[in-house]
């Protein structure tokens, strides 16, 4: 096993059924530290479904998800966010009627450890745990470029700031994995570029290895390490993004058979 | 929830919302009950139009900001009111002079013998004993209406001109607080107005930045107001002490010398005004001295100290009973008394060197010194309600943490506030069987013993447990210690992780084993008997009733985990029938419906003194409210609050982001549950019998009301629910069978108008603290700017 302790992430064979419906079918991936890892793929690939069986939510009926070299499949998400796997959501999912701050704090959660009686009689390890949990949210909320508005309620910052309150609460919780769920979706060119170096930021100063969503393949392309390809449930194409783009079942993927003949006539021309 | 939150701090609304309810106060207050006559229509009219003006009012001029618009809030409905009142008045006469005889009309279909303010001095009893006396003998038919006067209108003997009249002389206001008529009126009118006042305050409070910014701009020049506001409520107390009793010729010392059980309430007054001032010149940028400020609040201390003990003295009141005088020793509760103003003056004395906490000390201290002395300044049956209204607090601030923290709907909560009562039933009555004379049932044989066995059994419990965990932390730590060299992965926060669920159950089994070992080993010896034998049974109750509301709140957790909204009410709805009739049903162990009687008072019988064994409880209320207070607002922002928090908001995030839902939910289910065992066990013992009626649905519908209606979440929210809710019946008693129907209509309005609560949560505010304690940041700002372009 000691090779696998290597990989931040190995899943194999991960099948997932509504129904009659495969969302995601026999699926292999493999995530190398320090990576920035995409799955693209058009919108009902099963790409979320993916990401809610290695977070948790879901468990997949075959298969085997190894995180650090052990398995977490089956495990609550609870369990696999303290081993170190954190994500943000496609559809921002805050906690409303809390503050920014308290917000990120609630990502600190499994590494306190502070119980009601501690918090009763405020033992001094108990308000050390707490004034260091305050003083890493205003850390990372700087980090993300927040920390002015701290007292907000959460649900009250734009749009752009949420996603990014999204990534500083997912950061909380001292993750090693971080999962991003189409966290340019509802941006304009200049902030999806932005984002990316942001993401990029992300990896190369924190730390971490980090897996993307995205449904739009051309974003993903300048930053990934490595590109997956779904397409109903199926993995159809994978490796750098510059093989991705010009693996012909992807490109049919993405615009159809007509388009891809259309595509291939134009390359032609163009050649 | 954008536009709801824009909406819910927006002064004016506040200010609108205010108004409207306390016009629909009154509008019921007068609806009820009066025959139509002259008098009542104009009656009526002036608090339309007061209502319609105080609504204007405050609208018209909520746009500017500062200490103006908090005079203009509170003073806009006093001021009318005040205004609007003299001129009715001067009408009434006015029609007295004109030749109309306000006297008849207002009285006609009243039997007014049965209202001693009607009539300037002459009681009840002379009239009927002496008809002649009453100078409109006959003038009403044989079958008139027996009833209270609601409008108190008093005339004058000889000119028959209207003098004042008052819409809450209940013989107690004007017997306790030594005012009546026009002044009671006038005194829920400036009390409202203040409470208005407070919530536009409150609300002035979380609306951060622009608003405080531009307040504090405005005022910056002024730190006279600072000055001004703290010697003010000094002068006062120094003036009020050197002239009380001293015969001093200032009428308005008079008046308070006159009044003086109005002190509190006036002292009360000036120390919100001072408060609302100290914000204005913004302690932050005019700090006082601070030999200046711990005068000011040990000052204030001391004042209140001394007036407890002048009420101490003057009623020979005493909360301490000795062997010697079961009625309660002076010196000691004196000396009880000044060791605890000692103990908070000792405490403010370090806690005011942060010159930003003066303000929060000085409301803090003084109130709650001021709450410590209601119940001394009310009769038995203040106090009965102050007692009720805190038990109600207690349970509302257990169900907030449930509902208002965890977000879980419980409809059974009476049952936990059942098995607390239950549990220190069980432990101490003294019912004995009426035919044989012997004690009898659960409650009764060997009742003696299992409180010497419980108490001994606890006792040995607690410390054995604290020394096995003791030990065993201190063991696993090392143990650990030794192994995080191995660690590859670094800690996000340096500190020791908790034990895992293995060794945690470990401890527990070995802590459970031990102190069963021992406990058994010492049950029978002598030594059990004699160090245990006078172990109180309102202790031994106290902790045994905690204990059995906790345990039977995570037995209802359990099995709810998985439900969610409308599932969950009707499960825990049907928990709490479950308790109610078990509790009826097993004659033999609960004395079914016949109850448990004769349950002891905290203190011994033997003090005897009705007041002394009243203010026991209700300062164990006060105690019991306080702690629990406390403890939820430290739960409110410590991890586990946080957690409660995220769970309501979304479960499913939530438990992505690490939160455990078993341990959160069973945890809110248990705590919220222990409250109100506490609650039960007080409740038990001021009752001294209970029934299973006591514990019906309707409780736990009451408390969940109280808890909406002050603001789900919020700590002063629900003892403001609680004082509404349950207190204002008390008040509104006066409207006889209308009550009911009033209380319900105020209700309805209230929700309407403020949906949030009465006083709603505000958001925490961390960020001046977490810039405090920020670590160096870890880039430099350059880069950071360029990121917040993203």
């Amino acid at each position: 096993m000691s090779e696998s302790r290597d990989l931040i992430l190995e899943a194999t064979g991960v099948t997932k059924r509504f129904g009659g419906l495969t969302a995601v079918g026999d699926l292999d991936l493999i995530i190398q530290p320090q990576q920035i890892a995409s799955v693209i793929g058009p919108n009902g690939a099963g790409k979320t479904t993916f990401f809610n069986c290695i977070s948790g939510f879901y468990t997949p009926e075959e298969g085997e998800i190894r995180f650090l070299g052990e398995p977490i499949q089956g495990l609550s998400p609870d369990k696999i966010t303290a081993r170190g796997i954190a994500r943000t959501y496609q559809n921002i999912h805050l906690f409303a009627g809390m503050t920014v701050l308290e917000n990120v704090m609630v990502g600190s959660h499994t590494n306190l450890t502070s119980t009601p009686v501690g918090t009763l009689l405020r033992t001094p390890l108990n308000a050390r745990e707490e004034d260091a949990a305050l003083a890493r949210a205003y850390e990372l909320l700087g980090y993300v470029g927040l920390d002015s508005v701290g007292d907000w309620l959460a649900t009250n910052l734009p749009y752009g700031q949420q996603r990014r309150l999204e990534i500083a609460r997912a950061l909380a919780t001292d993750p090693v994995l971080l999962l991003l769920d189409e966290p340019t979706a509802g941006m304009n060119p200049q902030e999806t570029e932005n984002t990316m170096h942001f993401i990029q930021q992300l990896r190369d100063e924190r730390d971490l290895t980090i897996l993307l969503i995205e449904h739009d393949m051309s974003v993903v392309m300048g930053i990934s390490d490595h590109v997956t390809v779904l397409d109903y449930g199926l993995k159809i194409s994978e490796g750098t993004p510059a093989h991705v783009q010009n693996d012909p079942l992807v490109i049919e993927a993405y615009l159809g058979a007509a388009g891809a003949d259309d595509l291939a006539a134009d390359l032609e021309i163009a050649n | 929830m954008m536009t709801r939150l824009q909406n819910l701090y927006d002064p004016v609304r506040e200010g609108v919302s205010f108004g409207f309810i306390s016009g629909l106060v009154v509008l019921f207050l007068l609806l009820a009950g009066i025959p139509v006559n002259l008098a009542n229509i104009g009656l009526l009219l002036v608090f339309v139009t007061m209502f319609v003006a105080g609504m204007q009012f405050t609208r018209r001029h909520f746009g500017s900001r500062g200490i103006a618009f908090l005079a203009r809030n509170a003073l806009a409905l006093g001021v009318v009111a005040a205004v609007l009142v003299y001129l009715f008045l001067a009408l009434l006469n006015r029609w007295q002079m004109e030749g109309i005889d306000v006297r008849k009309e207002y009285l006609k279909g009243v039997d007014h013998r049965q209202t001693m303010t009607v009539l300037s001095g002459v009681p009840v009893e002379e009239l009927r004993a002496n008809p002649a006396k009453d100078p409109y003998t006959g003038d009403y038919p044989e079958d008139a209406e027996l009833r209270t006067d609601p409008m108190r209108l008093t005339f004058d003997r000889e000119t028959g001109l209207v003098l004042k009249f008052g819409l809450s002389s209940k013989a107690w206001l004007e017997a306790n607080l030594g005012i009546g008529g026009v002044y009671g009126f006038l005194l829920v009118l400036v009390i409202t107005a203040l409470l208005g006042a407070m919530l536009t305050w409150a609300a002035m409070r979380v609306e951060v930045g622009r608003r405080r910014a531009a307040f504090r701009d405005r005022f910056a020049g002024h730190p006279v107001l600072h000055w001004v506001a703290m010697v003010l409520p000094l002068l006062f107390f120094a003036l009020l002490w050197l002239t009380t009793g001293h015969g001093g010729n200032d009428p308005v010392l008079r008046f308070a010398e006159e009044n003086r059980e109005l002190q509190p309430l006036l002292m009360f007054g000036i120390i919100l005004f001072g408060l609302i001032a100290i914000r204005a010149a913004e302690p932050r940028e005019w700090p006082l001295p601070y030999p200046a400020r711990v005068g000011i609040v040990c000052g204030g201390l001391v004042v209140l100290a001394l007036l407890a003990v002048w009420r101490i003295t003057d009623n020979e009141v005493y909360l301490i009973p000795t062997s010697s005088d079961p009625a309660g020793s002076a010196g000691l509760t004196t000396l009880a008394l000044l060791v605890v103003v000692g103990v908070l003056i000792v405490q403010n004395i370090q806690a005011l060197q942060d010159p930003t906490r003066f303000e929060w000390q000085f409301a803090a201290t003084l109130s709650g010194m001021l709450v410590l002395l209601l119940p001394l300044y009310l009769d038995q049956y203040g106090n009965d309600i102050l007692i009720k209204v805190g038990i109600y607090v207690m349970m509302g601030l257990g169900l907030n943490i449930v509902v208002g923290y965890a977000g879980l709907l419980d409809l059974g909560y009476v049952a936990f506030f059942a098995l607390g009562a239950y549990s220190y039933a069980f432990l101490s009555s003294n019912q004995q069987d009426t035919e044989s004379g012997v004690a009898s049932g659960l409650k009764f044989p060997g009742n003696d013993e299992a409180v010497i066995r419980i108490a001994g059994w606890l006792t040995i419990a607690l410390v054995v447990t604290l020394a096995v965990v003791i030990a065993g932390l201190y063991l696993w730590r090392r143990w650990q210690v030794s192994r995080s060299v191995a660690t590859t992965r670094q800690a996000l926060i340096i500190v020791p992780q908790r034990p895992s669920g293995r060794v945690t159950m470990l401890l527990i089994v070995i802590a459970i084993s031990v102190s069963a070992l021992i406990g058994a080993v010492l049950d029978s010896t002598e030594a059990f008997q004699d160090v245990f034998g006078n172990a109180s049974p309102f202790l031994v109750g106290l902790v045994g009733g905690v204990i059995a509301a906790g345990l039977s709140g995570i037995a209802l957790g359990v099995p709810v985990l998985r439900l969610r909204g409308d599932y969950l009410a009707i499960v825990t709805l049907g928990f709490g029938e479950i308790i109610r009739l078990l509790f009826l049903n097993l004659r033999d162990y609960t004395g079914g419906p016949e109850g448990v009687l004769e349950i002891p008072r905290p203190v011994p019988a033997d003090a005897a003194g009705q007041p002394v064994s009243y203010l026991v409880i209700a300062y164990l209320v006060l105690i019991g409210a306080a702690l629990i207070a406390f403890f939820s607002m430290r739960l409110k922002t410590s991890r586990t609050g946080r957690a409660w928090s995220a769970m309501k908001s979304d479960e499913d995030i939530a438990q992505s982001m690490g939160v455990h839902l078993v341990q959160s939910k069973l945890l809110a289910f248990s705590i919220g549950a222990s409250f109100a065992g506490i609650a039960g066990v007080i409740y038990a013992a001021y009752q001294r019998n209970i029934f299973p009626e006591n514990f019906s649905l309707a409780v736990s519908i009451n408390v969940l009301s109280l808890v909406i209606i002050g603001g789900m979440g919020s700590i002063p929210g629900v003892i403001m629910g609680a004082i509404v809710l349950i207190g204002m019946p008390e008040v509104l008693r006066e409207l006889e069978t209308y009550r009911v129907m009033a209380l319900g209509a105020l209700l309805v309005a209230m929700v309407i108008v403020r949906p949030e609560g009465i006083l709603p949560e505000p958001p925490t505010q961390l960020e001046d603290k977490a810039r405090s304690l920020a670590l160096p940041s870890t880039k430099p700002p350059a880069e950071r700017a360029e990121e917040s372009a993203v």
